[in-house]
């Protein structure tokens, strides 16, 4: 960490939010230069050497990201980012079988996008299913197979929720789509370079794959559409027909050769990240919960991404936590919802409480993570946690044994 | 073309000549793409109907054997064929009248790579000119779509290839 950007000359925080991004992995970087520099030819030149080797390198991306999960290179398009592929995903499907199909299911937990996509295709005339999830975060596969109906055309749970980092089990949701003939899409963006993906063994059909929480660029994501049986879906963005006709556009192949070189480098780096975070992830964990009573961890402790740690501190207001551990950059929720004043409806969904889904910090531990600063976080945790609580009358009453819940709070 | 006008003018004794000779050229029952000119064939026909863009149904007597492509551009409606049933494009894109859809057989992977590159693809979209006509597809409507990868938005209409 060098000084900070508006040249104040003060020590720039430690970054413990790689959910919301990540950093370029330098070997990434590394590979897009010449196409920033050199190679600036568009892929889709037929004509000359510059549109060649442009086309050559975007369709060694191509490769890249397929291998990563599984799939054939023919079945990845570029796209801008998971948000893109998300809608593509669930408008794309849904407007496409709509003709005999207008029932999608998906659960309360999904990113906002996905959940935005589908309140817009229910103003189309579409009808939605929210599963909600249970107090883990897990859906239940009973409730799931419940609730499919005869007019279902596609169901849309994510791999690794970016909140609470709980894993959905996603080859039994594959299996019983498949039984059924419904398309099964997977927001994958936290989970694919981290735990190993296979479209075929998991019986997935449609996967959103994003560029920057995997150490690579931004602005750039691939969505996997399986060829057989063939999914087919109707463009969001019309033109010259690139990317199989799904997604016009010139491909920025410097983005695309960040993004398959991330995902190589994610397949080569899985095994030794995977442990590494774990026992960081677990050091963290462990030491804050044996310092500092009433914590909770939201999610199911062992059907999760290691990585991605949501801790509740009750009695402490989560904002005025995160302005205490200034040196650390961390999150209350997610970076698409902080702005809103909304609280977080991925706790609301697990069944949190509203005082304590107030109180939430997700703590994110990634490739570059380093034990000091892990132990830095925790013990300016500790540090803060202890002083607001002082300071908190809640607290207070806690420690002489009232019960809070069986405080009548009046309105003023 | 020459053989049509006969056979108009002539006598059955001559279209039944006209017919077994452009047999023999096409060299046998049918041809798909031959010279052999949209008549009246013995025992082998298949009646279908193209809709075209504007929407006029346009009845064709094919038959058993015929290229769908090659029928259409033999009875004027609009289906460009560019790469001239090559499969390399997706001008003859059709959609098909259900239940023909399913009596076709499975698109081959290479047509089903190019109509993922046709405009307002549909569930029941075919390439015409991998259709061939049989018995199964007697009554089969045949829908132009309204618009090919092709950009005439000029109004221009391409000539047969």
């Amino acid at each position: 960490a060098g000084r900070s950007g508006d040249g104040g000359g003060a020590l720039r925080p430690l970054y413990m939010d790689v959910q919301a991004t990540t950093p370029l992995d330098p070997r990434v970087l590394d590979s897009m230069l010449p196409y920033l520099t050199a190679y600036y030819g568009n892929p889709h030149s037929r004509t000359h050497a510059y549109g060649w080797e442009s086309e050559a390198a975007m369709e060694k991306a191509r490769r890249q990201v397929a291998d990563l999960i599984g799939a054939d290179s023919r079945e990845i398009i570029f796209t801008s980012g998971a948000t893109e592929s998300n809608n593509m995903a669930i408008k794309g499907v849904a407007r496409f079988y709509k003709s005999r199909k207008k029932h999608i299911i998906t659960t309360q937990t999904e990113h906002k996008c996905v959940l935005d996509s589908c309140r817009s295709l229910e103003t189309e005339g579409f009808r939605v299913t929210y599963l909600p999830v249970k107090k883990n975060g897990l859906i239940d596969l009973k409730e799931l197979e419940v609730a499919f109906q005869p007019d279902t055309s596609l169901v849309s749970v994510m791999t690794v929720n970016n909140e609470i980092g709980v894993k959905q089990p996603i080859h039994d949701i594959g299996e019983i789509c498949r039984a059924r003939k419904v398309f099964f899409h997977t927001d994958a963006a936290q989970a694919i370079g981290k735990i190993p993906m296979d479209v075929n063994n998991m019986k997935i059909d449609l996967m959103s794959i994003s560029g920057h929480k995997i150490y690579g660029p931004k602005g750039v994501g691939a969505i996997y559409v399986r060829r057989r049986p063939r999914v087919r879906l109707e463009p969001l963005q019309s033109g010259g027909g690139q990317e199989r006709g799904l997604r016009s556009g010139t491909v920025p192949t410097p983005l695309a050769v960040g993004l398959g070189v991330a995902c190589e480098v994610a397949q080569q780096e899985m095994e030794y990240d995977h442990k590494r975070i774990s026992k960081l992830a677990e050091r963290l964990v462990t030491k804050i919960m044996s310092e500092v009573p009433d914590v909770v961890m939201n999610g199911d402790r062992e059907h999760r991404y290691p990585g991605c740690i949501n801790l509740s501190f009750a009695y402490v207001e989560g904002e005025s936590l995160l302005m205490a551990l200034k040196d650390v950059a961390l999150s209350s929720g997610s970076a698409c919802t902080s702005a809103s004043l909304e609280p977080s409806y991925v706790l609301r969904a697990i069944g949190t409480d509203e005082d304590l889904a107030h109180s939430s910090i997700r703590f994110g531990i990634g490739r570059f993570t380093t034990e000091e600063e892990v132990d830095y976080t925790v013990q300016k945790c500790i540090q803060h946690v202890k002083r607001l609580r002082e300071m908190s009358p809640l607290w207070e009453m806690v420690q002489d044994g009232i019960d809070l819940k069986s405080i009548k709070w009046t309105q003023h | 073309m020459a053989a049509s006008m006969a056979a108009a003018s002539g006598g059955s004794v001559t279209r039944r000549l006209l017919r077994g000779a452009a047999r023999g050229l096409s060299g046998g029952g049918g041809g798909g793409g031959g010279g052999a000119a949209a008549e009246e064939p013995e025992g082998a026909v298949v009646n279908v109907v193209f809709v075209d863009r504007t929407g006029r149904h346009v009845p064709v007597r094919g038959r058993v054997g015929d290229n769908v492509l090659h029928l259409a551009q033999r009875h004027g409606l609009e289906l460009e064929g560019a790469c001239e049933a090559s499969l390399a494009c997706s001008t003859c894109h059709v959609y098909v009248s259900t239940p023909h859809l399913d009596r076709l057989p499975a698109p081959d992977e290479r047509e089903e790579d190019l109509l993922d590159q046709a405009p307002q693809l549909q569930e029941n979209s075919r390439l015409g000119c991998q259709i061939v006509l049989g018995p199964e597809l007697e009554g089969a409507h045949f829908t132009l779509p309204r618009v090919t990868r092709n950009f005439y938005v000029d109004g221009h209409v391409p000539k047969p290839h």
